[in-house]
């Protein structure tokens, strides 16, 4: 038996009261309380990293080394000081770095989208089968290639062309004979577990690729490093998103005598848009924001942003905290800008589609 | 109106031109599934046909093997005097309305009609003509700005229509163009989709599992079962006289009552049933078949058959009775003042050519008539 | 028109375009046909050769590197084959200590470990042969089990022995603790910015932002923030008594103060997949449930947990992949100190590198990536398939 008050309702304990919902998709004030005080104890833990590194970049040495300050014009007074140090007297490379991080991730991220997206296209239409006996073939041809230059010093260049030739012919030859072969899925994961690949494991070689090519300290060296490290993701995110896509729309264009190309062009990559924005937006950001491997293939003329606020580490005399502080926030606003106006694809879980698993 | 188009489609008329469609010992298999199986159809120049089959019955498969979006296994499809079984959808020279209508979410109603013009690289101007004539034939021409989002079912449908309009094309390959459309709708597009088609005169294969649609849209319906073609034929005769089990099974609503027995010494025989027959002579398992609309209820002993009323519904033109005769439950129309009581004793009375009779082994029919008593 | 050519769409492998279709029409019109029979091949190869060229290519080479000796000489390379000498130095030689860790005699307290864990395993699999069998997964589990004991077998004499491990474990910590924790705030947030309260598009973008500082500017910000003297926690550190404590002195504190910047930086990711998976949960089971009369944790874990587990499933897989990578972060906070206590294996394969030592450097490399493979692997069999398999 409930014990009932002088209204002949249960009498509700403060317990109840704060934290039992009103009503069915309201919220009691008890727990309005709970979730506004975690939500804000977080948006402070995020916020406040960044605070400190903008109200540091403010600062003069003196400021930072005589302890910690926290407010502008109350603590201490703010100079452009760093800001003008960068912008005004080091300027050059400032901006060359501001102007490689621009171009590198702008085309880094346009290739690897536009590759990416093409391929998962063609994964998610049309049917591929090629045989297992022609994959092996080639591995083959390649490993005995590698073992010729190894073993014999062989010229690299030679090596490969003539294991090319040999791959050709006797693929031609062999083709009947395969049977086995892979399907659209397994092409797809192969693609997307490149992503497994720690960037270590292949950058050496890439940087002796580079170096015999002469492209090392290069923007394209960069540019297509980055659109193979990012190609995974935009292959996995834009394969779900184009068999979402109905196919009626592609057939009745195929009818009405479009080719591939332009059915792609015309009506599967308008159609895309919101998945579009949330890859490029994911690509541009891994671009942007990529240290090691820009470390690797960079020595000066190619050098971007993150490797400009790792220099702000001068060794001897310290920590440069004020101007690498203008650095990670110059580098912090252009991409919070561009979230901000493609936020509402992120928000309408167009990410979600392709880790439903 | 009909001169103007004529004028402007002048250098186009070729495709424009009622084309014959012939398709020989068609097949097609999916893995182990054999969809469609020797499949053989002629279709007149400017003929509506309808192919009518339950889901998965392979005559979507058909529709898309003629458009080339599947390829034939075996077999061949001409369009005319062309053999196009291996040719690419895009120069088969026909025009598809989907089910799902296929518009292009992010183009206008114009830019949706004039899709087929523009990737054939036909000049603007000439395009904003023949779209403009296309709205006007579907009543679509204050519409054309508009984006399919922001249209009606029955609208997106006519738009849908005008874009296969637009080319002109030697056929129009419907699939189930109706199905999204509420039941009242459905009915008018019925009508203006036979209209038009009337007015073009295009060769036109319509596919559809809603036999409403094929009896009144159809000048010929063909049938299909598990890939087979059961029956082709004018609607009349699919429905007064089915070939087989399956089409008398499938054709009518309620469909043509069944009751399973056997042939012996010319009679028919079944539980409480035994009549004489004329005609082919047959000894086996045998089905007795007869529409609900032929038959009559009468007074037990009165008719052919004796059995037990098990409702009586009255649907509001007509009174729908079902009777149950041992195993066998079947429906027959009475005119809406007739009454009977529940579990009362009545005869099932109908005329010898209204009776079929077919092979329960095979479902083919056997040229046999019940001898009906007066 | 009867005719038709040899050309072939290889889009639809079997259908032609019929002869003379073309012919006589301009160039362009011809060219864009002549492309679209080639759109099969146009459409994947770039991805294939780019794959091709920059990734498995290095990945072989990587290989060869890792089995030989590197010399520059005259800006060349002379590459001399050493078998396995670059990995017996890893787990026997003078890199021991590095990458596995110091062994100096066995603990209790590691015995019954090692014993446990084996136990637990051999367990494992013979409930696995009990139940379901297939060759091919026993194999696999043998696999997994055999690196599991491996582990259980390291950290029994190192840190349940009280000696210091090495980089292998290092790089297992940050991706165990690191994703545990990462996760659980993750969903914890996405829970709380799906209940219906007012300024959820605020916290959304907020809690999204530190996804988009670069990881070494997170780096140092952290290490502003790890400081007792000038940084801004200092008055509190004093206060505390630890004014003169140094975060990267204390090995624990160190890997834990990476693991809290490697946190504020990808929390954001799992939360807002998480979240957007939240809000995908169809709201009639949600008030079902209430109508029925559950509780908000009944609803949560009879209802929304099991509709979000395989986007939850998906995400720390894709989180574990990226967190074996984990460098920048004890790269720029600690350079690895103190000592060797946080360093990852990617950083230790660096600094191989930079020792100009190639050989060490890919040899570790492929140890990483070995690794990783299997945790994935066995993580997405047993995970992954195992909650199909239930199903």
């Amino acid at each position: 038996m409930s014990i009932l008050d002088r209204s002949g309702q249960p009498a509700r304990s403060l317990t109840t009261r704060l934290f039992e919902p009103p009503a069915i998709g309201r919220m009691a004030p008890g727990s309005k309380f709970i979730v506004y005080s975690l939500l804000i104890f977080w948006a402070a833990f995020v916020l406040f990293p960044i605070y400190w590194v903008l109200i540091t970049s403010f600062k003069l040495p003196i400021d930072v080394n005589r302890g910690p300050v926290f407010l502008p014009w109350v603590d201490f007074t703010p100079s452009l000081h760093a800001w003008r140090e960068l912008f005004i007297i080091d300027y050059e490379d400032t901006l060359k770095a501001y102007f490689n991080s621009i171009v590198i991730a702008l085309s880094s991220t346009t290739l690897c989208v536009l590759i990416g997206s093409m391929a998962a296209y063609a994964l998610a239409r049309i049917q591929y089968r090629p045989k297992l006996g022609t994959i092996l073939l080639f591995v083959g041809s390649m490993a005995a290639a590698f073992v010729v230059v190894g073993r014999f010093g062989v010229d690299w260049r030679l090596s490969v062309a003539v294991a090319l030739a040999v791959f050709y012919f006797l693929a031609r030859a062999l083709r009947r004979r395969f049977k086995v072969s892979v399907a659209n899925g397994d092409i797809l994961f192969w693609m997307i577990s490149q992503r497994i690949l720690s960037p270590i494991v292949v950058v050496v070689p890439i940087y002796m690729m580079f170096q015999s090519v002469r492209l090392l300290d290069t923007q394209i060296a960069i540019i297509l490093t980055y659109s193979v490290v990012n190609l995974p993701i935009v292959v996995w995110l834009m394969y779900d998103f184009f068999t979402s896509i109905p196919i009626d729309l592609e057939e009745s264009a195929q009818l009405d005598g479009a080719t591939r190309i332009t059915t792609f062009r015309e009506i599967v990559l308008p159609l895309s848009k919101a998945g579009l924005a949330a890859t490029t937006l994911l690509v541009m950001i891994f671009s942007w924001n990529e240290y090691l491997l820009a470390l690797f293939l960079s020595t000066s003329r190619a050098q971007t942003m993150p490797i400009l606020v790792a220099a702000m580490n001068a060794g001897e005399r310290g920590i440069l905290w004020w101007s690498m502080s203008v650095v990670i926030i110059v580098m912090i606003i252009p991409v919070v800008l561009m979230a901000l106006v493609l936020q509402r694809f992120i928000a309408k879980g167009v990410l979600l589609g392709a880790v439903k698993g | 109106m009909n001169g103007k188009q004529e004028a402007n489609g002048g250098e186009r008329t070729a495709g424009a031109a009622a084309k014959r469609l012939s398709i020989r010992d068609l097949n097609k298999s999916f893995g182990a599934v054999h969809v469609v199986k020797d499949l053989n159809l002629d279709v007149e120049p400017g003929e509506f046909l309808v192919l009518l089959g339950p889901s998965g019955c392979g005559k979507t498969t058909a529709l898309r093997m003629i458009a080339g979006l599947e390829e034939a296994d075996s077999g061949s499809i001409h369009i005319g005097d062309t053999d196009v079984t291996r040719i690419l959808p895009k120069y088969r020279d026909v025009a598809m309305v989907f089910q799902s209508y296929a518009l292009y979410p992010h183009k206008t109603v114009a830019d949706n009609i004039g899709f087929p013009l523009k990737v054939r690289g036909v000049a603007e101007a000439a395009r904003a003509e023949a779209v403009r004539d296309a709205a006007a034939q579907v009543q679509m021409e204050t519409l054309l700005e508009r984006y399919p989002r922001q249209l009606s079912g029955g609208q997106r449908q006519r738009v849908a229509l005008a874009r296969a309009i637009i080319r002109r094309p030697a056929a129009f390959l419907m699939d189930e163009p109706l199905s999204n459309l509420d039941a009242k709708l459905r009915g008018y597009m019925r009508a203006e989709l036979k209209h038009m088609q009337h007015e073009l005169g295009v060769t036109t294969i319509y596919v559809t599992h809603d036999q409403i649609e094929a009896m009144t849209l159809a000048n010929r319906v063909a049938i299909i079962d598990q890939g087979v073609l059961q029956q082709l034929g004018t609607p009349r005769d699919v429905y007064g006289n089915p070939a087989n089990l399956f089409v008398a099974g499938f054709m009518g609503s309620p469909p043509m009552n069944l009751v399973e027995g056997a042939i012996q010494n010319d009679r028919f025989q079944s539980q409480g049933v035994d009549i004489p027959l004329s005609g082919q002579d047959f000894a086996g398992a045998a089905t007795l078949g007869f529409r609900p609309e032929d038959a009559k209820v009468v007074g037990a002993g009165e008719g052919l058959f004796d059995g037990r009323v098990y409702t009586a519904e009255l649907t509001g033109e007509q009174t729908l009775v079902t009777i149950r005769m041992g195993e066998a439950t079947m429906s027959i129309k009475m005119p809406k003042g007739y009454d009977v009581d529940f579990d009362s004793e009545v005869g099932v009375r109908f005329g010898s050519e209204q009776g079929f009779l077919f092979d329960t082994q095979t479902g083919g029919r056997i040229e046999a008539r019940v001898v009906a008593a007066s | 028109m009867t005719a038709v050519s040899g050309r072939s769409d290889n889009a639809r492998p079997g259908l032609l375009a019929p002869a003379g279709a073309t012919a006589g029409l301009p160039f362009r019109v011809r060219f864009s046909e002549w492309l679209d029979q080639q759109s099969r091949q146009l459409f994947i190869t770039p991805a294939v050769v780019m794959i091709l060229v920059f990734s498995i290519f290095p990945l072989v080479a990587s290989l060869i590197i890792a089995f030989s000796r590197i010399r520059l000489r005259g800006g060349s390379y002379q590459v001399t084959f050493v078998g396995f000498r670059n990995f017996n130095k890893q787990f026997f030689g003078s890199e021991q200590f590095h990458f596995l860790g110091t062994f100096r005699g066995i603990s209790l307290l590691g015995w019954i470990v090692i014993l446990a864990a084996a136990a637990g395993i051999l367990w494992w699999l013979y409930r696995y042969t009990t139940t379901s069998f297939t060759k091919f997964g026993f194999v696999g589990r043998l696999i997994t089990a055999s690196l599991g004991f491996g582990l259980a077998l390291l950290l029994g004499a190192t840190f349940f022995s009280g000696h210091p491990f090495g980089t292998l474990v290092i790089t297992l910590f940050y991706v165990v603790f690191g994703c545990a924790v990462q996760f659980a705030i993750g969903l914890g947030l996405a829970f709380l910015c799906a209940q219906p309260i007012k300024g959820r598009t605020f916290f959304r973008v907020v809690f999204f932002v530190p996804l988009m500082v670069t990881p070494i500017g997170v780096g140092y910000a952290f290490r502003m923030m790890a400081d007792t003297t000038k940084g801004p926690f200092s008055p509190l550190w004093q206060w505390v008594g630890l004014g003169d404590f140094a975060w990267a002195t204390n090995a624990w504190a160190a890997r834990i103060f990476i693991v809290v910047g490697d946190s504020w930086q990808w929390i954001p990711f799992i939360f807002v997949i998480l979240l957007a998976a939240l809000e995908n949960v169809p709201r009639d089971f949600v008030e079902a449930g209430q109508v029925d009369g559950a509780s908000g944790w009944q609803i949560f874990r009879e209802i929304t947990w099991p509709t979000i587990l395989p986007v939850a499933v998906t995400v720390t897989l894709i989180r574990v992949i990226e967190a074996f990578k984990i460098v920048d972060l004890p790269n720029i906070m600690t350079s690895g100190g103190p000592g060797i206590a946080t360093e990852s294996m990617t950083l230790h394969s660096f600094f191989s590198w930079r020792a100009l030592d190639l050989g060490q450097s890919a040899a570790i490399a492929y140890l990483l990536l070995f690794i990783t493979v299997v945790s994935c692997v066995s993580f997405f069999n047993l995970v992954v398939l195992g909650r199909i398999r239930q199903t």
